[in-house]
């Protein structure tokens, strides 16, 4: 039941790192596409689904909680110094998000824009740092409490935030490519090709360094192993791309972010939390006492398909490409 | 301050500009569905594009509403981890269950709705369209339920035994029937469905005070939103009058601070807790003070409304539809109050009687709890201006200034060409 709420848990960190991750990306490559139409339809492709991407990291954060409320404490309160930033950044780029439409003066709407750029771009990079400190390990100073300075500071986190940042916006490009039409599209391809093999590089070099001077991951031919699987999903990208098959390049890219988000928690299972210096919090110490899972779990197996479902419909009812004259009402 | 201090202060903030985003989210959730289902239902050559344009009003004030609802909850969802550690640590396997079932069962439902029904004009089914917006507002309260599941274990923690130092759950169903609970989402429902009936009645007001050219369209929704604060006043009197009949059996500390005999619960308390200060800051009587004599104007005056609504007696002297715009914003100052009497009168227990705020602390630097709060603090309550500024303006220019379904798109628009809600109004359907 333990590994069951775990593979849930990682299950929605994926698909939020896939659909939030286009989000950040395509917020992120906003100043770089055509001014006028391919910004508005930046801006209509982000669309429907803006809020019900979100929700992936709310449901994440909840179910972190219910089902591994032990892991949930020390590590929100060891990464303070990461979170802040990055919930600001959240904050700030979705208010700017919704909000933006309703500006009435040109200034106003590039103080907005400015935050929906900030916005997407931050948590690009963010995320990769928290991956970057999870893959490199922690130092626990308690059963209960753990500091994250010196793994902020590791190489292998560094370097993290910097594949994360290409790679989300290489997603966010694909996205674009995918659901826009014409100039908006065309740029976005052009962005994807040279951010894809760049996200792949910086992916390698990444796991490499968690591999040779980090805190070295209790499974080293796992985490070599997804490593490769990201940076060959990004190459698939470009090359789809180059194809004329933005389907298939979205499909690599939100398979690199999918395998990214899974990584640390791959390379160091069983322990859910690592200790850089070897060991760390294993899935039972973390997990929540078997009566409350089994109350969760009766919830789960009904809701969880349903979940899927209501998303799913989404996708299909909104399916199809989109232009600077889709209406956006954001 | 100390960590502490500044952690509980920094809680605070986020939740009470969090909760008066929530209220009206509550209040126009089922409101804005009420317009939706008529508009659904009426004929194509009767009255539907003018409910269409009453729902896309409402509609619009609602989203904007929503997109600080949405920002603040997701800070408040990190910083029960951040800030408060201990708290997971001790009530984890009790605590987090309904937090998770929160986001699962109902958050994740009522986003993923909202967005389809936002984009669902002209693309969606009249009556899929219409559904989704009920289930917005469904789960908008399913989310307030399990919200409160979580709140009423701190307020009154039951269904659990503590061995070890750490809580385990023994009884769902207690957890789940909670009487803190249900009569404090009681209490909740009531006052965001008159707050939403004082703000759909305010806004409508408004246009009669100024004699704009749209009372014709703003006077449904001041009947209709007149109707249900007069219909929720009572409940919301006697289900918040119902709570000090709990109060006084779980949390006695917080009515001998009104009523007296303090000394003796603080040397109970000692005993059995061991030394330390059991007694809640004396100043939430304020707040309590001024929520029960808003709860009074709250009661007498939709019912004083609503004796005025024939023949627009209500709005006719400008005086009086001033006075109902000045009424808009009681609800969420009494609410604020409510809330601060509830949780700050249960200091210094973060779950009453089994943990304190201060064993449940984070260690966290005070300097980095400092630099968060401010940070925090600026941002959303600077969006939160922001956010109300925009609802104000919307408000203030009537059905003109909705983007919300607008039945074109856009016209074409030359590079850097100015994109405000004002030009493409001009496409819509004014």
């Amino acid at each position: 039941m333990q590994t069951a709420w775990l593979l849930l848990l990682g299950g929605l960190l994926a698909g939020y790192f896939v659909l939030g991750g286009y989000d950040y990306g395509a917020q992120a490559l906003r100043p770089l596409l055509p001014r006028g139409g391919g910004r508005q339809a930046a801006m209509a492709a982000l669309g429907p689904f803006f809020f019900g991407n979100e929700v992936w990291l709310v449901a994440f954060a909840g179910v972190l909680f219910g089902a591994f409320p032990f892991l949930e404490g020390p590590l929100l309160a060891g990464l303070y110094p990461v979170l802040v930033p990055l919930l600001l950044a959240l904050v700030a780029g979705k208010a700017a998000v919704q909000l933006r439409g309703r500006a009435r003066t040109r200034s106003g709407e590039r103080a907005w824009d400015a935050l929906i750029t900030a916005g997407g771009l931050v948590p690009a990079l963010l995320w990769g740092t928290v991956t970057g400190v999870l893959l490199n390990g922690v130092a626990f100073t308690g059963d209960h409490s753990i500091a994250v300075g010196a793994a902020l500071a590791s190489p292998t986190a560094l370097l993290c935030t910097l594949a994360s940042g290409l790679l989300f916006t290489a997603h966010g490009a694909a996205y674009l490519a995918l659901r826009t039409r014409g100039g908006t599209a065309g740029r976005a391809a052009v962005l994807l090709g040279r951010l894809a093999p760049a996200a792949a590089g910086a992916v390698v070099v990444a796991a490499a360094s968690a591999l040779v001077i980090g805190g070295a991951p209790g499974n080293p031919v796992v985490a070599a192993a997804l490593g490769a699987a990201i940076a060959a999903a990004l190459l698939g990208a470009q090359t789809a791309s180059r194809r004329g098959r933005p389907g298939a390049a979205f499909a690599c890219t939100g398979t690199a972010a999918a395998v990214f988000a899974a990584l640390p928690w791959a390379a160091h299972y069983p322990y859910v939390l690592a200790d850089a210096g070897g060991g760390g919090m294993e899935i039972g110490a973390a997990a929540a006492d078997g009566a409350t899972l089994t109350v969760l779990s009766a919830f789960g197996a009904a809701v969880v398909p349903l979940m899927l479902a209501y998303q799913a419909a989404g996708w299909w009812a909104f399916r199809g490409r989109v232009d600077d004259r889709t209406p956006s009402y954001l | 301050m100390d960590a502490v201090e500044l952690s509980r202060l920094q809680f605070a903030l986020t939740t009470s500009i969090h909760w008066l985003f929530v209220l009206l989210t509550l209040g126009l959730a089922p409101l804005v569905a009420v317009l939706h289902t008529r508009a659904a239902l009426a004929g194509p050559k009767g009255k539907r594009e003018l409910f269409e344009r009453q729902t896309r009003f409402w509609g619009q004030l609602y989203v904007v509403n929503y997109a600080l609802g949405i920002v603040s909850g997701l800070v408040m969802e990190f910083q029960f981890g951040m800030n408060w550690n201990g708290l997971s640590e001790f009530a984890g396997n009790v605590f987090g269950a309904p937090l998770a079932l929160e986001t699962m069962i109902a958050f994740f439902a009522e986003s993923t709705f909202l967005g389809l029904w936002i984009f669902g004009w002209g693309r969606l089914h009249r009556g899929v369209h219409a559904a989704l917006i009920w289930l917005v507002a469904l789960t908008a309260y399913a989310s307030a339920y399990w919200i409160m599941v979580a709140n009423g274990f701190m307020q009154n923690p039951v269904g659990h035994e503590v061995r070890g130092g750490t809580a385990y759950l023994t009884d769902f169903g207690a957890l789940l029937t909670n009487p803190n609970t249900l009569v404090a989402l009681g209490h909740i429902t009531a006052a965001a469905m008159v707050a939403g009936g004082l703000f759909l009645a305010g806004v409508s007001a408004y246009h009669f005070a100024r004699r704009t050219a749209h009372t014709d369209f703003f006077r449904t929704p001041l009947r209709l939103g007149v109707v249900v604060a007069a219909l929720f006043c009572y409940p919301l009197y006697a289900i918040g009058d119902t709570q000090f009949w709990g109060i006084a059996e779980q949390q006695p500390m917080k009515v001998a601070l009104l009523e007296g005999g303090t000394a003796e619960l603080q040397a109970a308390m000692e005993a059995q807790h061991g030394p330390g200060d059991y007694v809640p800051p004396e100043w939430i009587g304020v707040p309590l003070d001024l929520m029960v004599n808003l709860g009074w104007v709250l009661f007498f005056a939709p019912l004083i409304c609503l004796v005025l609504l024939p023949r627009d007696w209500l709005v006719r002297p400008r005086v009086l539809a001033w006075a109902t715009v000045a009424l808009t914003p009681l609800p969420f100052v009494a609410a604020v109050c409510g809330w601060l009497f509830r949780e700050v009168g249960r200091q210094p227990w973060l779950v009453y009687g089994e943990l304190t705020v201060a064993d449940a602390a984070s260690p966290v630097p005070a300097a980095a709890v400092a630099a968060s709060l401010v940070l925090f603090v600026g941002l959303l309550g600077a969006l939160a201006v922001t956010d109300w500024v925009i609802i104000a303006r919307l408000a203030h220019r009537g059905p003109e200034g909705v983007r919300l379904g607008a039945a074109d798109p856009l016209p074409a628009e030359p590079d850097d060409g100015p994109v405000t809600a004002d030009l493409g109004h001009a496409a819509g359907r004014a």
